[in-house]
């Protein structure tokens, strides 16, 4: 299974790109480079709503909501604490589990997450190697790969997905610990983890 | 192995026991059932360690989210987006726990320790001092909440009682609220969370010296149905 597509060249150019897309939002009220957002991550919020269960009028919706928050919240962002991408998905993510299932807002917030995190370890994705983080994923073996998809895309929970691939729910537990061990190692290195981002000692060690 | 008993207000401790980093995910994507969900925003709220681990999670699916193929949208839908940005905001209403955090600068740390985690306000007000108990056996009370397709109780364990644990089957997630406990995996006090694999079997005592108090999460509701029975097994000798 591809969980992505594997074209990462320039990566890096396109995160400063959306930096600068930002600051002149943030800045400048710019709505050209606000739209340029639009232009890459629309299409790309419509898909990960759909694939969540949204209808197509309440992704479309949901993604409205989410370009609009941005726009509105622009000067909030801070690129030393996570990047666009982290940013946008949480707000959708937010919004749709704010429309699926109607519950009081017990999610932490975007914003929220974004403030508690310690200020002397380098957080978030901001320095994440978007290519080690591809080729990362890309190496996971198929149960893992499944389980993150389901996971990510699908917003399965563990019982469910077990049910679906007809494994027990220990493994699913295990191979979306093994995933994320592999890959926060790209992910932002925080909390001083050794330079393999090994798990630390509350996490269970297991073979991969 | 002797740990010191602490009594402070939870918002102030740092726990040992932490969500397994798989449901730590699951929350980041989505994927947790609610009661599980706010479970571990409860935790978050107390604990730095797991909040990176979610931000990471996030970032994980911000990722993915910029590697996704398109689905293109139409030209109205693109118009519409131009439009809306002249538009003035509504008021955003005020996330409930920064509301709630800001009461409890405010009160005495007698008032504060008696404050429900913010998460949990919302469904049973504000205060452990108004939760209505009932009885589920000898030492033991509930309130229980259901929760989308998904169950949330708060257990109430008389000091020095044998917690009989259903796991098995569905996910399941305990939060110690107040007081403690042990068992074979070690002493969980406030904060602590329990995130055990379903086949791991383990015999939680309630600490002598005061009430334990948990939140006790499941998303496997049909498996509940037995669960009065079997929690009142060792009082019945069955
Ligand atoms: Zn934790």
């Amino acid at each position: 299974m591809t969980l992505a597509a594997s074209d990462e060249s320039g990566s890096d150019n396109l995160q400063q790109h959306w930096l600068h897309c930002m600051a002149a939002v943030a800045g400048q009220r710019d709505k050209a480079s606000f739209m340029q957002i639009y232009d890459y991550f629309a299409p790309r919020l419509n898909s990960y709503l759909h694939g969540l269960g949204a209808s197509p009028a309440l992704a479309e919706e949901l993604v409205q909501e989410s370009l609009l928050s941005l726009w509105r919240k622009a000067h909030q962002f801070n690129p030393d604490k996570a990047a666009l991408s982290t940013w946008l998905f949480r707000i959708a993510r937010n919004l749709f589990i704010d429309a699926m299932r109607r519950q009081p807002n017990w999610l932490l917030s975007e914003l929220d997450m974004e403030e508690e995190i310690d200020p002397h370890s380098p957080s978030g994705d901001s320095h994440a190697d978007g290519l080690k983080v591809q080729q990362a994923i890309q190496q996971l073996p198929m149960m893992q790969a499944q389980v993150v998809y389901k996971s990510y895309f699908e917003a399965k929970s563990h019982s469910e997905i077990a049910e679906e691939l007809q494994i027990p729910l220990g493994s699913v537990k295990s191979s979306l610990r093994l995933a994320f061990q592999k890959l926060r190692v790209f992910l932002g290195q925080a909390e001083g983890n050794p330079p393999h981002g090994y798990p630390d000692t509350s996490s269970k060690g297991e073979p991969s | 192995m002797k740990t010191p008993i602490r009594r402070q207000n939870p918002l102030a401790l740092q726990p040992n026991h932490h969500p397994d980093d798989a449901t730590l995910v699951s929350y980041a994507a989505g994927g947790l059932a609610t009661a599980l969900s706010i479970t571990v925003a409860c935790h978050l709220a107390i604990c730095p360690r797991c909040r990176q681990r979610v931000s990471e999670a996030d970032a994980l699916g911000g990722h993915l989210l910029s590697h996704l193929p398109q689905q293109s949208l139409s030209a109205e839908h693109r118009q519409a987006m131009l439009d809306a940005l002249d538009k003035p905001a509504a008021d955003e209403p005020a996330a409930g726990h920064r509301a709630s955090t800001a009461i409890a600068s405010k009160e005495t740390s007698a008032e504060a320790d008696d404050l429900l985690p913010a998460p949990l306000q919302h469904l049973l007000g504000e205060r452990f001092s108004d939760l209505k108990w009932s009885t589920l056996g000898p030492g033991m009370k509930q309130v229980k909440m259901h929760v989308g397709n998904s169950n949330l109780r708060l257990f109430k364990i008389a000091p020095g009682t044998c917690m009989p644990l259903h796991s098995h089957g569905g996910s399941e997630l305990t939060l110690v609220l107040r007081g403690s406990y042990s068992d074979e995996i070690g002493r969980f006090c406030p904060g602590d969370v329990a995130d055990l694999d379903p086949e791991v079997e383990h015999q939680p005592i309630a600490d002598r010296d005061q009430d334990c108090i948990c939140l006790i999460a499941t998303d496997a509701p049909l498996r509940f149905r037995g669960i009065v029975p079997r929690l009142l097994q060792p009082f019945f000798g069955l």
